[in-house]
Formats: C-alpha cells, structure tokens, sequence
C-alpha cells in the first residue's frame, strides 16, 4: 500500500457509499446512515495515515489515468492524477473528519426527526465528500475543475434535498447558477492555461506555477495572445480562475447564493461551510499560489475583495434573526478574511484560518442544528432565549465555537484571525493597498464579535421567549458527540500555530503549522510557504518598535475591539428580557435587512440582458433546432412515401427485385463498359 | 464438344421462364416451381463454365444447390401449407397484410 493507494481509496470510499444508498436504497439501515458513517470513517482512518507519510516524509505526485493524449502541436495530456503534499494532506484529514461528524450528527437531525427519502441524503452527502477529496487530491487544473463542478452539483442536489416546499429548489437554483457564472469564468482560464503552458499540473518541473515563474524570469517562452507581456496576461487568467473561486466561495459580488442556501438541511450547510463547497475556491487559490505570487495585480485584487467581503458581509449579519442566516452571513466574511490573507501574501494564514474556521464554523451549524432540533425546527431566534440550562452542551460547545468565531483569546479564530491581520499588517505597510485590506479586516472584528454574541444571547440567555422555548426537545447522543468533538477542537486548534508566543516569548519551533507548510518535514519542491514568499511580490515591514512590537499592537487591537462588540452584544441583548434594537439604526437598518440590495441589482442585471438572452433563444429555436427539425421532418415525410411501395404482395416484391437487378446490371453494363 | 454459349443461351431461357412464372403466376405452387426453374438455370451455368475450365468446383457447386433447392422446397411447401389454413387458398396475392 502506497500512499497514493491510500489518496485513491480516500477519494472512492464515499462514492462507493454513494452507490451503495443509490442502488440498495430502501433496504439499507437507517436509510443509508451507516454506510456513509464506515464510509467517511474509513477515509478519516486513511487521511490520518496519508498524513503521517507526509509527516515521514513521503509525497507523491502521480498520474494516475490518462483519459486523452493529444497529436500534433496540441500534444497535451488530460489525466487524472493524485497530489498527496502538506497542503492536501492536511486538507484531506479536515473534510473526512467533518464529514464523518456531520454523517453521525445526521443521524440525530435525519433519522430521529423522521424525514423521509433518506437514502437520497446519504447517496448526496457521499458523492458531496467524494468529489471534494477528488478536488483536494487532484494535481491538476483540469481535474481539479471537474470535480469542482461536481461539488457545485452536489450542493444543488443537497439544497433542494426538500424539494417538495418552495424554498429549497429555488435556493437550489440559485446557488448552482451564481456559482456555474463564476465557474464559467474558471473554465476559460483553465483553457488557457492549457493553451499558455501546454500542461495544467499544479506541482513539478513542468507544472504551469513552475513554467509561469520561468517565463517571467526570461528562462521560458510561452504563448500569449497577441504577444503581450506575460505578465499580464498571467494576471487576466489568474483572474480568470479567481471567477470560480468568488462564485464557489462566496465572495462579492457573487455571495447572494450563500444565504439563501440556509434552506438546505443543516448538517448539509455545516459541510459546505466548514469543508466542502465554500472551502474549495479558497483552497484552490491556496493550491495554485505559486501562479498568483506571480501577478501584484491579482494579488491585490484578491485582497481587496477578501476585505471588503470579511466588512461588508458581517454588517449584514448584524440585523438578521435566524440563526442559521447569521451563521451564513459569517461565512462569507470568514472566508473573506481567507481571501484578504492569500491577497496578501499570507499563504500559512489562510490556511490555518481555513482549519480553523472548518472547526468552529461546523460546530456552531451543527450546534444551530441542535438547537434546531430542541426548537422543533422553529429558526428565529426571537422565539428563543433561555436555552442554557436546558441544552448544556449545545450551549457550552457553541459558546466555544462562537468565541473562536468572535477571535477571543485563546480560542482557535483569535489565532488564526490575528495572524491574517498580522500579516496583512506587515506587507501593507509598504503596499497602501493591503492597509485598505487591513482596515476592512479591523473594521470587521468587532462586527464579528457583536453578531456572534448577539446570536449567542438571544438564543440561550435571559428569559424563554415562546412555548418551545420553555420546553425544548431533547437531543441524543449522536448530536451531543459531534459537538463535543468541535468543541474540544475549536478551543485547542490554534495550538498549531502559535506564531505569536513563538515570536515574543521566543519558544523555537512551536509554529508547527508554518514549519508544515514550509516543508520542514518533507514535501514538494515549488510548493512550500518558503518558496511562495519568495517569489511574492511583497516585503515585510514593522512598526515602530519591530517585530515583537507589531506583533503585541495587531494582537492588542483585535482583541480589544472583539472585546468591545462582545460588550456591547452583552449590553444589548445580554439582559433577560432583551429588545430589538434595530430601529436606532434608522435608513440603515431598511439597507441592511435588504442586504444592501444585492439581490435587487442582480435581478435587475438579469433582467437587462433578457433581450439578449431571448435572442440568442431565437437563434437556437430557429436557426440551430431549425436545421435538426428540418432534418428530420424531411427524412419522415420521404419515408411517408417511400413505404408505400410495400405493398404486402408478393409478386410487387418480385417485380421491385427484377427491375432492380435488371438497373443494376445496366448500370454496370454501362460503367464497365461493355457497350463500347 | 457443344460450344459453351448454347449451354448459356439454355440457361437464360430456363431463368427467363422461370422469372415470368414467379412475375404472372398467383397459385403458390407455381410459384415455387417457377423458383426451382431458376435455380436449375443457375445450375447449367455452373456445370457449363465447370466444362469449360476442366474444373470440378462449379460442379461442386451444383450439387450444393441442389441439396439447398430441396430444403427450400421442404420450407416452401410449409410455407404454402400455412397459406391454405389461414386463407383457404394459395393465391400469393391475398396474403397481403403484412405491409406498412
């Protein structure tokens, strides 16, 4: 067994879970629960054991199937191939764990509550966890967007799993095509890549990062369009590709489908916000960061959205009195500050944050499943209150999960949240662009932190609100569990990478995350940390006072206004009887409610080119589906006449044979010439 | 030794009586033997051209047709037994369903 043996199996143990509930569908146990739970156990077994080669050492980059050779000039290979580096393995051990703590939660929040079609779920969440490891392992662009597409359909799948209410098909909907309008840009990127580079691998020598470095360093030719300078053109397909990963991750302006797919049921959220869906556009920028290093100008203009996401999405949070959609509005703005920090040459930052936030960000939505459960699916938070005595330990993982989310030490996001700020800090302040990314990133920390507490007070503190409130329904053991499992992690994550005590203290070695990442313990040449920053476009500054200075002031300021919305949370709505206090924010409060009318203009977007759209229809129905039509009407009505000569009766057939034989011989006759 | 065109000229004629018979005639029976005619026409070509080149393989051949004219006879007559019970006749021209 090798370790791509082992990537391979991590990859088709869910799909097999996924065949399994498709084709034995009624006759399964717990409609299918149990395949996925040894489904997804097994890949976390395998994850663990990939992780602990790359830890030995080990890393792999094979191809594993070639699926099409090129001719000619165009002689590029399309594969599947398996990418086992720190990056991938660490991601790999991220989704099987939520994977299997969502399977074991859904058996609470599925089986127990009686839905029906239960086999269609577990076939949904299997292929859903397949087709991200398929999209985490893969070593090539190509590869990586089939199975990206795979996981925008799974989603649709997963969000309209109700399909039979009006919501969630709608939803459905949406989220697949927001998301199919980035992707459309992705694929034209990953063309061009192909027609740039000739290959579209991630890692090597010949790999497209490797080819687009040499290039700019005068080692390489590649084709450009038109001849003009590859760097340029390096960044328009770099943005190319960032088209997918804004739709897939939720980024403005392509973040309107998140909220909305809340319709989905909550284990399903949990796993497209903590691993699956949301985290591979991030991840995908993660993993080709050695061609985005290569363009300032992309980098910018990832940070910039990055920031202005994080801002933007978590003022919207602030107002909205279901659970589940502050919870939506804080992925957008989490995954924003993942952006703000690959932007800014933050590689290790983003993808602590990434681990981090997978942890805590799961654990509050299978919290807000739990309390779901005990509410008895009732999501406004109005009609709550006073749930911390009778759900402890939905109250005390959720707290730890909204106190990471907040960023309070010592919880996992306050490590993590600050060292994305730290480091947009330092290479901001020679970059005034990245200090705009900054500001952003501050403005939204105490946001955050006042969103989050608001939510946490007006759901399990003061007094009960409503009947259910006062007599909620019981949760079992496999909800209790899973959010056990979170809760210990989101408190202990940031233990990873404890870069700022390594820096004042002066402890050696404890930023085991930046020593993994920087292949301090084995892994590919061309994609470490190291390497990243080296060919980055950015330099490290201090302030005053240096290093250590900067890092106690960034660390100070972040906590102090997460500390400051945490109050004023706690002053609000901390009280037993707690008021809507929407009403002081006056014109703003309309703007926020109707999240800034995003949704508005997008439809009005829509609508402007439905004269374009209704032509090109024209041109489809007439002219393309003419032709096809046309075809075909010919080809009836002729046999419409040609059947007629069977007439059923024998001598006619005989006759049709003579004269045909007789044509033929005088054809023949004819051509061959035995006349002349 | 017969010059090898009047075994063809014989062989046409037999083949044209033959074609006439299945192109005019409405009884069944006629029908298959006006086949047979045509299958014996075919066969003098074979014994003829066999004549001619010294070469036993066309004759061969004859003797394969034949063995397969007397199949198709067994599978004829079958055929025309069906005809009379389904129709009470053997006229060709009334079976004349089995059409578009």
């Amino acid at each position: 067994m090798t370790v791509s043996t082992y990537a391979q199996a991590i990859v088709l143990l869910p799909f097999v879970s996924f065949v399994v509930a498709l084709l034995a569908r009624d006759n399964l146990p717990k409609g299918g629960a149990y395949s996925g739970i040894a489904a997804t156990a097994g890949s976390l077994l395998l994850s663990l054991a990939t992780l602990a080669a790359v830890y030995g050492g080990q890393t792999v980059n094979d191809t594993v199937y070639e699926w099409a050779v090129g001719t000619g000039a165009q002689d590029w290979t399309l594969s599947f191939g398996v990418l086992i580096d720190p990056l991938s393995a660490l991601m790999l051990v991220i989704v099987s764990l939520i994977a299997l703590l969502v399977h074991v939660f859904s058996l609470g929040y599925m089986n127990d509550e009686g839905e029906d079609d239960l086999p269609r779920y577990y076939a949904g969440l299997g292929l859903f966890t397949a087709s991200m490891f398929g999209f985490v392992v893969a070593d090539n662009l190509l590869m990586a967007f089939m199975f990206f597409e795979l996981v925008g359909l799974c989603s649709y799948l997963l969000i309209g799993f109700h399909f039979r209410e009006p919501g969630p098909p709608s939803a459905a909907k949406k989220a697949f095509l927001v998301t199919r309008f980035g992707d459309y840009f992705f694929l034209v990127g990953v063309v061009a890549v192909f027609t740039t580079f000739g290959t579209a691998a991630f890692a090597g020598t010949e790999s497209f990062p490797a080819l687009a470095e040499a290039a700019l360093g005068g080692d390489a030719t590649v084709w450009t369009p038109g001849n003009i300078a590859e760097s340029t053109w390096f960044t328009i397909v770099g943005l190319l590709i960032l088209g997918g990963v804004i739709g897939k991750s939720a980024q403005f302006p392509l973040h309107t489908w998140l909220p909305d797919a809340m319709e989905g049921p909550t284990p399903v959220s949990a796993l497209i916000h903590a691993a699956t869906m949301v985290a591979a556009g991030v991840y995908l920028v993660a993993r080709m960061y050695g061609f985005y290093v290569l363009s300032p100008t992309a980098m910018g203009i990832i940070a910039l959205v990055g920031g202005f996401t994080a801002l933007f999405a978590a003022t919207m949070g602030v107002v909205k009195q279901e659970l589940k959609q502050v919870l939506a509005y804080s992925t957008i703005s989490q995954y924003g500050y993942m952006m703000l920090a690959l932007g800014s040459g933050g590689y290790v930052a983003a993808v602590f944050h990434l681990t981090t936030h997978a942890f805590f960000k799961a654990l509050l939505f299978l919290g807000a499943g739990s309390v779901i459960i005990a509410m008895h699916h009732v999501e406004d938070m109005w009609e709550m209150g006073g749930l911390k005595n009778k759900l402890p330990v939905t109250y005390w993982t959720f707290l730890a999960g909204s106190l990471a989310l907040a960023g309070i030490f010592p919880f996992a996001g306050f490590w993590s949240k600050d060292e994305i700020l730290y480091e947009t800090l330092i290479h901001g302040l020679n970059e005034p662009l990245l200090l705009v990314g900054y500001v952003f990133g501050l403005l939204a920390v105490p946001v955050t932190a006042f969103y989050t507490f608001r939510m946490v007070f007006l759901t399990f503190h003061g007094e009960p609100r409503s009947d259910l409130a006062r007599d909620p329904h019981p949760v079992r053991w496999n909800v209790k569990g899973p959010l056990s499992v979170l809760g210990v992690l989101a408190v202990v994550t940031g233990g990873i990478n404890l870069v700022p005590v390594k820096k004042v203290v002066g402890i050696k070695g404890i930023d085991y995350l930046h020593r993994w990442l920087n292949n301090d313990w084995g892994g590919l040449a061309g994609l470490s940390s190291h390497h990243y920053a080296k060919i980055g476009p950015y330099e490290s500054a201090y302030l005053p006072g240096g290093e250590v200075a900067t890092v106690l002031a960034g660390a100070a300021v972040s906590l102090t206004l997460a500390l400051v919305g945490l109050a004023l949370a706690w002053r609000l709505y901390g009280v037993a009887d707690p008021a809507e206090h929407t009403a002081k924010l006056g014109q703003l409060r309309e703007l926020l409610y109707n999240n800034y009318y995003q949704d508005e203009y997008q439809v009005r977007i829509a609508d402007a080119v439905r004269d374009a759209a209704s032509g090109a229809d024209t041109v489809d129905q007439g002219v393309v589906d003419g032709v096809v039509n046309g075809v075909s009407s010919i080809s009836l009505l002729s046999s419409e006449r040609v059947r007629r000569i069977q007439t059923g009766i024998v001598g006619n057939y005989a006759l049709l044979l003579t004269l045909g034989l007789t044509t033929l011989l005088a054809v023949f006759a004819l051509l061959g010439g035995w006349f002349q | 030794m017969v010059p090898v065109e009047y075994y063809l000229l014989l062989s046409s004629a037999v083949f044209c009586i033959g074609l006439y018979g299945v192109l005019t005639r409405r009884n069944a029976l006629y029908f298959l033997m006006s086949v047979e005619l045509m299958l014996n026409a075919a066969n003098i070509n074979l014994i003829a051209f066999s004549l001619v080149w010294g070469n036993l393989t066309g004759q061969v051949f004859a003797l394969f047709t034949i063995a397969l004219a007397a199949a198709e006879v067994a599978v004829g007559i079958g055929i025309i037994l069906v005809l009379y019970r389904n129709f009470g006749d053997i006229d060709v021209m009334d079976a004349a369903t089995m059409r578009w």
